[in-house]
């Protein structure tokens, strides 16, 4: 039963915290110089990753240092090889399930030269949470807690239960959430209890993960991203018009972009509220530049503002390598949900735990967890 | 009173049908304003690119029955049907899964699309095949579950599609479910999996972009009447200016396994003309989800109802190997 429902449960679920292994391309490529297009913008066209693995934030101890000593970097490539839960079985199938994507599944991309995405601030971290967001931020961390409370999770102290602590179930578990949800909990009642991962609906903008294609028109740009495990998505950024009037809501926003010399500049507004970044839905606006730094190397900046989820705008930077345009190793057909056996199975394994607990014959479901997938694992 | 409460979250598998039907009536916004004197501007587009390409950039739509079935076909009075107080087949009356939305569940006719005779050369067996489907679209049209839909069929969907074109690369972006293609004017390995979208080679001939569409998996559909195709599928696309917000689009389609012999199908794609136009996103996973799961929910929504309630009573039978699982497997 728990094999069958963490099977469910994996399906799509563990793909949003995995790419797959491809070999990168970081060294220079030949016959292919940056130039311009016919019609005189900046040429950004190709397939542009970021070949480096980097912190999101910076370590408190590092201060405003924004780049890594080599000693650093290698210190990273180090600890990330050794961690012990990407390549670990316990005694227990539930959780050797639980681990099974290893380092082999999961990608390994060498430290990068900066010590955090975050570039401003200047201490490389995300500035804080408005009052109104972290009480939001708080009630879903409760939620979340409420519904583990009964399980081994809370009871051995597993890191999924951090916050909270052992007891019955709560009264509340069968009650709507108290939110929107976007994210895992530990109940399947339907979709909604679902995470947008699970339900393959992952991709959000902004996106610093996956890979970008640029296919850039004259009067639009083109940007499809693969990130996730198929979980990618298109935009379209238009060189010319206006937003929409705000009734509009869209799941990666209204792009409009403009050319500041060889700088692209796009402003991006309109979110949906159900395709939220961090906590922050339809009131975010993003301003993102690329710039061609040379044949190879794109610069991107991302500086994203809401201020009913940060007290300040922050901003983040990537230098994008350029990826062989002939491999063409790009996954432009995002397919998750044409295969997703998982969400129907995690589904029907609940109906049937409940049948199970109903009759007399298995746990009480909310005893269980479903749904951290890191019970018992050492950090 | 709840009647209308409860009539909307009973209808929710109807709802979840029409909204994939008729979604495309708001999926292009226009952000000026009537009175303005901006709505009947002339778009100032150039007729080429700066590279002497006809410019295909903006965005487009098809406005045809096309989506509904490529061959030529009357008028019916439900998407889905059941024989009604007549045995004939013209008689036949719309069925549950659409009758509460009325008129609006119809299907307009068409002169259809297809060359020729107007017919799809099917083998006999396929032929066989494509009837099965019709009978059975709401289990196995790949639209209604947010599948992507694959070449042709996005291009004459009725949603709104951008082109972007570069120099060595032509990208659409598709309103219905965030799909895409690229065509490659340069050179580029194969893909290493068959697709649903194919993989797309073009090039120039003289003004007009011709492409080969080759590399399917067989899963996608032609149209919401069960024309399909094979893996064996491979297109010839040719994009045509007829003025600058014109395009005369023409695929011609081979599959031995599927067809005795090549057939094509012709029409024109429209520039959309607002001042404002952009593609919206129809990002219609999640309103497929109820189609889809509704059934595992531990709480259904879809109920019975008493009294002065309106009643829908689906009853949807998946027949034998048309279930999701089997469906994929296919």
């Amino acid at each position: 039963m728990i094999k069958r429902r963490l099977i469910g449960s994996l399906g799509v679920a563990t793909a949003t915290t995995i790419l797959m292994v491809v070999s990168f391309t970081s060294a220079p490529l030949e016959g292919q110089a940056p130039g311009a297009t016919p019609w005189g913008h900046s040429n950004l066209e190709g397939i542009w990753l970021d070949v480096y693995a980097t912190p999101f934030e910076r370590a408190p101890e590092l201060g405003e240092r924004e780049f890594a000593t080599a000693e650093e970097r290698t210190a990273r490539d180090q600890a990330r090889m050794v961690n012990p839960g990407r390549n670990e079985r316990s005694q227990s199938a539930g959780q050797d399930v639980a681990g099974a994507y290893n380092a082999v599944f999961t990608s390994a991309r060498p430290a990068g030269p900066r010590t955090s995405l975050v570039v401003d601030p200047p201490n490389g971290r995300i500035p804080a949470l408005t009052e109104e967001a972290q009480r939001q931020a708080d009630a879903e961390q409760e939620w979340r807690l409420m519904l583990l409370r009964n399980t081994e999770t809370c009871q051995s102290a597993a890191p999924g239960c951090n916050g909270g602590e052992f007891g019955p179930p709560s009264p509340s578990r069968f009650d709507v959430s108290p939110f929107y949800n976007t994210s895992r909990m530990n109940r399947h009642f339907g979709p909604e209890d679902q995470s947008l991962g699970d339900r393959c609906m992952l991709g959000r903008t902004p996106d610093f993960n996956g890979f970008r294609r640029i296919v850039q028109g004259q009067e639009s740009i083109a940007i499809g991203y693969d990130t996730g495990q198929g979980q990618g998505f298109q935009r379209v950024v238009y060189l010319s018009g206006t937003h929409p009037v705000t009734q509009i809501h869209l799941r990666h926003g209204d792009s409009r972009g403009r050319w500041e010399g060889d700088t692209l500049t796009i402003e991006t507004s309109n979110f949906s509220p159900k395709f939220p970044f961090r906590g922050s839905g339809a009131n975010r606006t993003l301003i993102e530049r690329y710039t061609r730094l040379d044949a190879d190397t794109l610069e991107y900046e991302m500086t994203i503002e809401d201020p009913t989820v940060w007290v300040a705008p922050w901003t983040v930077r990537q230098e994008l390598k350029r990826q062989d345009d002939m491999q063409n190793r790009i996954y432009y057909e995002p397919r998750c949900h044409e295969g997703n056996y998982g969400l129907p199975a995690l589904l029907i394994g609940a109906r049937m735990d409940e049948q199970e607990f109903q009759a007399g014959r298995g746990p009480d479901p909310f005893s269980m967890d479903t749904a951290t997938c890191v019970t018992g694992l050492p950090e | 009173m709840t009647t209308m409460t409860g009539w909307f979250r009973g209808s929710t598998i109807v709802t979840a049908v029409v909204a994939a039907a008729v979604g495309a009536v708001v999926s292009v916004s226009v952000t000026g304003r009537a009175g303005q004197g901006q709505g009947r501007e002339q778009t100032t587009r150039p007729a080429q690119t700066p590279d002497g390409r006809p410019n295909f950039n903006g965005v487009w739509q098809a406005n045809n029955e096309a989506h509904w079935d490529l061959e030529a076909h009357d008028a019916r009075a439900g998407m889905v049907m059941q024989q009604g107080v007549y045995p004939y087949e013209f008689a036949q009356v719309p069925a549950a899964p659409v009758v509460a939305l009325g008129a609006a569940a119809g299907v307009p006719g068409s002169l259809g699309v297809v060359g020729g005779d107007g017919r799809i050369p099917y083998t006999p067996e396929a032929l066989r095949i494509k009837q099965e489907n019709a009978e059975h679209w709401i289990d196995r049209d790949p639209e209604l579950k947010c599948y992507q839909p694959g070449i042709p069929r996005a291009m004459y969907m009725p949603y709104p599609f951008q082109i972007v074109q570069g120099t060595d690369k032509i990208h659409m972006t598709f309103g219905f479910s965030n799909a895409a293609r690229v065509i490659h004017l340069d050179a580029v390995e194969l893909p290493p999996d068959y697709t649903y979208m194919g993989h797309s080679v073009g090039r120039w001939e003289e003004d007009t972009l011709v492409v080969e569409v080759t590399e399917f998996n067989g899963k996608t559909w032609f149209d919401r009447a069960g024309n399909f195709h094979g893996e064996g599928l491979r297109l010839t696309e040719r994009f045509s200016p007829m003025t600058p917000d014109a395009i005369w689009y023409e695929v011609t389609a081979t599959d031995p396994g599927t067809f005795t012999q090549p057939w094509t199908i012709e029409m024109p794609l429209y520039r959309r003309l607002e001042p404002s136009a952009t593609v919206l996103d129809y990002p219609c996973i999640e309103f497929a989800e109820e189609f889809m799961y509704g059934h595992l929910r531990r709480e259904q929504l879809v109920e019975r109802w008493e009294g002065e309630t309106m009643i829908v009573d689906i009853t949807r039978k998946i027949p034998p190997g048309d279930a999701l699982h089997d469906w994929y497997r296919r």
